[in-house]
């Protein structure tokens, strides 16, 4: 009975994050429309609602085109190896107090091993597809995850000691209620190097290089199409969705909000996420791609001597006020 | 001379990334502002006076054919050569007659020189920009193609036909003495300073 309740719970997450998904890119064509002073989608349905309706039935029902030299069982694996992998790590999750599939200890890390296990998708499409442009996007995207996991680890690291734990509720509740309990403030230097890796563990501008359109094609994705391009595409956007989750659960409080929603408990988390795929949104509509060379140092030579010290001013700062 | 790529910045404005904030302070700004673009089948642009749209031969209310006199002006002005006229000498008036008139409207870039060229305003590109078709053939104008297309026009515009002027019609800063008699057109007012025809260019540094 317990096992069939948990199903139809995962079910229901399942939908509900499909359609954020669907309609996340909705909301990012229609800012980024607006910020280039056009109107983004308008034809399907009133303001165009009902296009990543019809994104999806015309991807849905599209030709799966296999190139001939491609590793054929990779190539087929390989997005649905990332969507699984930033499906799973919905499960750990807190929308709201006890609104969590699997409340376990080490959630934080299970995120990391998810999103790492990801971007093995991303290398496994650039390899199989046995193309120039996806190999290079693979490379791209395994230098930069590798890069990146290391800050992002490290930033939250000083959010592991001051709350003492692991687990994604604990986090939130051990910043309690009021304002000035937030993460936020006290780990200022954290969440900078936090949010920027964000970026770019989840190839968005301006890191989108294993799939900068300029001079990869597609990058990895180049190859794919129909569902199995979509596949990616929905992976990328529940990564955003995953990253804004633990930016808001980190940081920002989770579910905690000025006042209580009872109807709807994940409220303030769901304002926060879109208040965080906003910024994403927002970022790409303004900024050009970073250099290669320039992301490898951004992340090496910055953000990384920053997440130490951060650790190690979070760690004096504990040891004497206690 | 040193060319400074990189502005000089402090520490505070590296370390708040002030040049990124302007950039979002902007983007931010442009979600409010009103979008620019059109939709287009619902919306139509406005077509603003001296449109290079489609071709049309003028049909002369007397003869009720075209004004063409063959003097071969737009076939040699015509920058994409796609302009082709043939004619013959009629001996008993000593006048050239159009035996084929044809545009070839895929190859025309619309710079609008055979009309302003051409001494008897015969030649015209209309108004109208909605004649995509799916053959090549249909974008063949021959000539009773040409005057179908000017009844077309002439059907748009209504009664404003009658004293219709193309602005190419009577070119701009050309003396009235230079320009053959049917060029010698009335033109409105706001087209004039002092009598003399100029172009918008003139007009706004005014």
């Amino acid at each position: 009975m317990h096992v069939l309740i948990l199903f139809i719970e995962i079910l229901i997450l399942f939908a509900i994050i499909m359609l954020h998904v669907a309609y996340a890119t909705y909301f990012e064509r229609k800012i980024i429309g607006h910020m280039q002073v056009r109107m983004g989608p308008m034809r399907v349905g009133w303001h165009g609602l009902l296009q990543p309706i019809a994104d999806g039935i015309k991807s849905f029902f599209k030709e799966d085109v296999v190139p001939e030299q491609a590793d054929v069982v990779t190539f087929r694996a390989a997005p649905i190896i990332c969507l699984t992998a930033m499906l799973t790590s919905l499960a750990v999750l807190p929308f709201a107090k006890g609104w969590v599939l699997a409340d376990i200890n080490i959630g934080l890390l299970f995120i990391f091993a998810m999103s790492s296990l990801s971007s093995y998708g991303v290398i496994l499409a650039g390899w199989a597809s046995n193309s120039k442009y996806t190999f290079l996007g693979g490379l791209r995207s395994m230098a930069q995850v590798i890069s990146y996991e290391v800050a992002m680890g490290l930033s939250l690291v000083g959010v592991m000691m001051l709350s003492g734990t692991l687990n994604l509720t604990k986090i939130v509740e051990a910043q309690g209620g009021s304002f000035g309990g937030m993460y936020i403030f006290p780990q200022i230097i954290a969440f900078f190097v936090f949010f920027i890796a964000m970026l770019a563990e989840t190839n968005r501008v301006p890191f989108d290089l294993p799939e900068a359109e300029t001079e990869l094609v597609s990058g990895y994705a180049t190859e794919y199409s129909g569902m199995r391009y979509a596949i990616f595409f929905m992976a990328e956007y529940i990564g955003m969705m995953v990253m804004s989750s633990i930016g808001t659960i980190c940081f920002l409080g989770g579910w905690n909000g000025p006042f209580e929603v009872t109807i709807f408990p994940p409220f303030w988390f769901v304002v926060k996420v879109y208040a965080f795929m906003f910024v994403f949104i927002w970022i790409r509509a303004t900024l050009p791609r970073y250099r290669y060379d320039q992301l490898m140092s951004i992340g090496w030579k910055v953000l990384i001597p920053l997440a130490l010290g951060n650790i190690v001013l979070t760690g004096f700062i504990k040891a004497f006020t206690g | 001379m040193q060319i400074q790529y990189k502005p000089k910045r402090n520490l505070l404005q590296t370390i708040l990334h002030s040049e990124i904030m302007q950039g979002m302070a902007f983007t931010l700004k442009q979600l409010f502002a009103k979008p620019i673009t059109r939709q287009y089948p619902q919306e139509k642009p406005d077509i603003k006076l001296g449109f290079r749209g489609q071709h049309a031969l003028v049909r002369d209310q007397e003869t009720g054919t075209s004004k063409c006199v063959a003097c071969m002006r737009c076939v040699t002005v015509c920058p994409s050569r796609c302009i082709h006229i043939r004619f013959h000498e009629d001996e008993e008036r000593g006048c050239r007659v159009v035996d084929s008139y044809d545009i070839e409207a895929l190859r025309c870039v619309y710079c609008g020189f055979c009309e302003e060229v051409c001494p008897v305003n015969a030649l015209v590109l209309t108004e109208i920009f909605e004649y995509a078709a799916y053959d090549r053939e249909s974008i063949f104008f021959d000539q009773e193609r040409l005057l179908a297309n000017w009844d077309a026009f002439a059907e748009m515009k209504g009664s404003a036909i009658n004293s219709y002027i193309n602005p190419f019609w009577r070119p701009r800063g050309i003396p009235e003495r230079e320009l053959t008699a049917a060029k010698r057109l009335d033109v409105p007012d706001e087209w004039t300073i002092e009598g003399q025809v100029v172009g918008n260019l003139v007009k706004r540094d005014q």
